[in-house]
């Protein structure tokens, strides 16, 4: 990838992250993919959590503006049928890490860019969720190879774009059929057409270098490629930078926005997301790109990720500034083991016995 | 040189370390790299780089190992 589109990358998402926090998002909440999903959750009414309702801009932003680019250069291909059902499963598992931590692995790097130290731990689970991942991948770990779907159910590619743009459309529109959080974080957000523009921006750049947090650790534990890693690297710098300039920047472990400090649920949180990205092939924010570019089995993931939501906070599963509950405690445990079950179950058989 | 080189992408993880092993046991010279974005936009599976003289013996020694190709051996610019 050339250097020209690591900058530009980084810089967009490290920079914009943080403009989208002065012009009203909350705290080290510019983007994420978890919690702006989550927040779309509630504005759809799949939770009834009255602070977190709120359709962001940032999310359908981020799907037309991989859709947009994916169409003009060509990229855009209907696919599918890789063990979707897994998919959906892994998807929802994934949300319920990132909303124990409260983030995705994203937001755990623009977290410590905003000095909140509880990302270090987060990221460190995350970390060793890819390491575990990785090991079912040397193993044979695949869900199957995706086809390329053609005729006029190639229309199901579609789905995704039409959804944020007819999503877009009604929540600019104040649409009554959505949920607005009146009070908490879902009442903080910046200018509707500004988290839009933002999104369209950065979706279009994470269309054009594929960029992803889990894919980038992976390849570098796998074969020392560091060209995605480079991305984030100049995103954390450039949003530290910005959020000390802004004077947002506060060291610490407590009283840190939207966040808490039960380090083992931090890191246990992220590493469940770290093991379900690396078997999905991609972190949050990559499943809703490849979801616009026509992989309807990232879409899957997507619809397995806005479940998840419903399931975290209807359940009293989702951590809050005041901890995690018992049973989110409980169902990442589990969740970690239906992950460490699907790693082993899905493993190709040779055909024959490599004899090297 | 860029014409020199071609590039093997597999299914899996699994499939392109069987095949790193196999090349590697047979005396072939050959780099895993991810998936060049050209490629695929899928961000599953590796790639390997291979020089093109060697192209033709590889993809007959992985096929008789049975490993899985997608792309058997393009050229891709920008490399």
């Amino acid at each position: 990838m050339s250097t020209v589109w690591v900058i530009v990358a980084g810089l967009a998402f490290g920079l914009g992250a943080v403009l989208l926090v002065q012009a009203g998002n909350p705290g080290n909440y510019g983007f994420c993919a978890a919690c702006h999903l989550r927040d779309i959750a509630g504005a759809l009414g799949i939770h009834k959590t009255p602070v977190l309702q709120y359709a962001r801009p940032e999310i359908m932003g981020w799907v037309i503006g991989a859709f947009v680019l994916s169409k003009t250069s060509g990229e855009f291909r209907p696919r599918g049928g890789s063990a979707p059902l897994i998919r959906f499963l892994l998807g929802a598992l994934m949300m319920l890490g990132a909303l124990v931590f409260l983030g995705c692995p994203l937001r755990a790097l623009l977290r410590l860019s905003g000095g909140d130290l509880n990302g270090i731990t987060a990221l460190a689970g995350f970390l060793a969720g890819i390491g575990s991942g990785i090991i079912f991948l040397r193993n044979g770990f695949s869900l199957g190879r995706a086809r390329a779907i053609s005729g006029p159910i190639a229309f199901a590619g579609y789905l995704p774009v039409i959804f944020a743009a007819a999503l877009a459309a009604a929540v600019a529109a104040g649409a009554s059929f959505l949920y607005f959080s009146t009070k908490g974080p879902g009442s903080q957000h910046a200018p509707v057409l500004i988290s839009l523009v933002a999104g369209l921006i950065t979706g279009a750049i994470a269309m054009k270098t594929r960029m992803c947090l889990s894919g980038g650790f992976r390849d570098y534990f796998l074969v020392k490629d560091t060209s995605l890693l480079k991305i984030y690297g100049l995103l954390f710098v450039s949003a530290t930078v910005a959020n000390m300039f802004f004077g947002s920047f506060k060291l610490g472990f407590t009283g840190q926005p939207l966040a808490h400090t039960m380090h083992l649920w931090n890191f246990l949180g992220l590493y469940l997301v770290g093991v379900s990205a690396t078997l999905l092939g991609g972190c949050p924010l990559r499943q809703l790109i490849m979801a616009a570019d026509g992989n309807t089995d990232a879409a899957i993931c997507v619809l397995g990720m806005l479940a998840g939501a419903g399931a975290a906070h209807t359940l009293n599963m989702a951590a809050s500034g005041a901890g995690v509950p018992i049973n989110g405690q409980l169902a990442v445990a589990a969740g970690i083991v239906v992950t460490f079950a699907i790693g082993w179950m899905f493993r190709e058989k040779a055909l024959v016995e490599a004899t090297v | 040189m860029l014409e020199t080189i071609r590039i093997i992408t597999f299914p899996s993880v699994w499939h392109a370390f069987r095949a790193e092993k196999i090349l590697k046991a047979a005396g072939i010279e050959c780099t895993m790299i991810p998936v060049p974005r050209e490629l695929s936009s899928s961000c599953q599976g590796l790639a390997a780089k291979i020089a093109a003289q060697a192209l033709e013996q590889a993809l007959t020694l992985l096929d008789e190992q049975q490993v899985q190709m997608e792309k058997r051996g393009v050229s891709v610019s920008k490399l």
